[in-house]
């Protein structure tokens, strides 16, 4: 008697379980390991020179990398909190103006998003020094006798880098305050609540995760400025990356800048990080 | 107590001058670049094209412009195919993770270029890539991907997944609908991924910095050397010239949204 192997249904292979169209994902996918991600892998490769932690050891020794680090957070944190807060109103005009000036609103917020923050940190440059429009128009004005020291100042650095961020920070809170109702800023004003009342108690709330968002956006993305600060701050007040640009091209210290790289990366993903718990915090204060 | 009054023009005063503070240190260029004096100030002293005349006819600028259109170019076509592909994808399937696969196509967009830019150096290096218009173009397209990849989504989403569906009911292959159906569909936006893509390149210095050599130097790099040594109106000039040409690509990119609807 033989025994015919009775027809096992096979399960799908791995290939066959692969979504459909998969393969169309593929040369993007290779493309961003090899050009992506093998170079940032290289990076922490550099940074542990035989596997010893030296370069991380003396970054978090030394005050002199402690002290950029520092200076990268409390820059980051105070860009942070200026260009939300110039974000806002722009953005709830946005979210409530007529079709004309929403396009003037657009337009204005979207030309500085195409032109490159080389070219605007040049005419930052050319406005901000001593002969520069904002000395001439305060000079003229009697506001002041003598220029400002403007650029390779902090406030230069600052106003660059807003310049730069309010874009990354008007469009998140635009797209949480247009969903907002109005409606329920009028009923708060028709039980008898002052206009601030209402906003605190009723606008604000609403508009929080648009607030996170920018807030969030623009503070990982300014930990990792380079043109702007290195164009108009001082070089005593150091931002991460043009320590990191400074290992690489003139000090020739590769497994430091390596490292000084990874950390950077490091706190940016932390930040995300952070971002993402504060959205779950939010959904749950909002889902309870 | 504020009146309603004195709170909406106050709002509305500062909401303008939001606007000023981005218009006017984004454009103030193009002016200047069309002074007659050797300083750069403004207002501008005279106006002329004398720095227009000096940055065309020096020959290490207009390589650089050479080779930050090859660049630029070759990026657009590069990063619109495999991020077209990377969207047709993923606007059809669902499956476990795509959140996480978007998210990781999409994180060039934060990583640090900074970190993105010395990395490319390091492994370039040993690639024989230093230097070279390939490996700044590769640099350039990792870029670029996430740009592509929102605007052909977006304009995948406007699509009727039907009409997909009903070419291949008469019989179509998926390659004849994609050419014949898709595509002609969403060319709006894989255009304007193309030229995000274009401009992402084009105004890029902080990779390039790292990976290009003074051969293969791109003009953003040639005003990044500009500026810190001096500042002159021809740097302005060039400016003006790079912020015409992505004019150029963004009004061409709304035009062809605008007609499509």
């Amino acid at each position: 008697m033989t025994l015919s192997s009775p027809a096992i249904p096979r399960g799908p292979t791995l290939v066959e379980r692969l979504p459909r169209g998969s393969v169309l994902l593929v040369p993007a996918l290779l493309f961003l390991l090899l050009f992506y991600v093998y170079p940032l892998a290289q990076l922490i490769g550099a940074s542990l020179p035989g596997g010893s932690g030296k370069n991380y050891a003396l970054i978090f020794s030394r005050p002199v990398f402690l002290r950029v680090i520092a200076e990268t957070f409390r820059v980051s944190l105070v860009v942070m909190a200026v260009t939300v807060l110039v974000a806002f109103p722009y953005a709830y005009a946005m979210a409530n103006a007529g079709r004309r000036a929403l396009l003037f609103l657009t337009i204005a917020l979207l030309i500085p998003f195409w032109v490159s923050l080389l070219l605007r940190s040049f005419s930052w440059i050319v406005l901000l020094q001593n002969t520069g429009l904002v000395n001439q128009v305060l000079l003229g004005l009697g506001l002041i006798e003598t220029p400002l020291k403007l650029i390779r100042t902090e406030i230069g650095v600052i106003l660059g880098m807003v310049h730069v961020l309010l874009p990354y920070a008007v469009l998140p809170l635009y797209s949480v305050m247009k969903k907002i109702d109005m409606r329920l800023m009028e009923a708060s004003s028709i039980c008898g609540a002052s206009w601030f009342h209402g906003f605190r108690r009723v606008y604000l709330p609403m508009a929080l995760p648009g607030v996170l968002a920018a807030a969030i956006l623009t503070f990982t993305l300014a930990l990792g400025f380079y043109i702007t600060p290195a164009l108009l701050g001082s070089p005593r007040d150091m931002m991460i990356a043009q320590m990191i640009a400074g290992q690489f091209s003139e000090q020739l210290n590769f497994g430091l800048g390596a490292a000084l790289a990874v950390v950077l990366m490091g706190l940016t993903a932390l930040a995300f990080a952070l971002f993402g718990l504060g959205r779950v915090l939010l959904a749950r204060r909002a889902a309870a | 107590m504020m009146t309603d009054r004195l709170r909406k023009t106050l709002f509305w005063a500062f909401v303008c001058a939001t606007a000023l503070f981005l218009l006017v240190p984004t454009l103030i260029i193009v002016p200047m670049s069309f002074s007659a004096g050797s300083r750069l100030v403004f207002p501008p002293e005279g106006v002329s094209l004398r720095w227009y005349g000096k940055v065309l006819s020096d020959p290490d600028w207009r390589a650089a412009l050479g080779n930050s259109l090859l660049v630029g170019s070759a990026t657009a076509v590069l990063a619109s195919a495999l991020g077209t592909a990377a969207a047709m994808m993923l606007n059809t399937a669902s499956f476990r993770g795509k959140a996480l696969v978007l998210g990781f196509l999409l994180s060039p967009m934060v990583t640090p270029v900074i970190v993105f830019g010395v990395g490319s150096y390091l492994v370039f290096a040993r690639w024989g890539l230093a230097g070279t218009h390939a490996g700044l173009i590769a640099a350039h397209t990792v870029l670029a991907i996430p740009f592509v990849l929102v605007s052909v989504l977006a304009s995948l989403r406007m699509v009727n997944p039907n009409l997909a569906l009903a070419s291949a009911g008469l019989g179509a292959s998926r390659l004849f609908t994609f050419r014949r159906v898709t595509l002609p569909l969403i060319l709006p936006g894989v255009i304007s991924g193309a030229v995000f893509a274009f401009i992402t390149s084009w105004d890029e210095v902080v990779v390039a910095m790292f990976v290009a050599n003074t051969g293969t130097r791109t003009v953003p790099i040639m005003i990044w050397n500009q500026v810190r040594t001096s500042l002159d109106p021809a740097t302005a000039a060039v400016g003006a010239i790079l912020i015409a040409v992505s004019a150029i690509g963004v009004v061409l990119s709304y035009t062809l949204k605008e007609s499509d609807r």
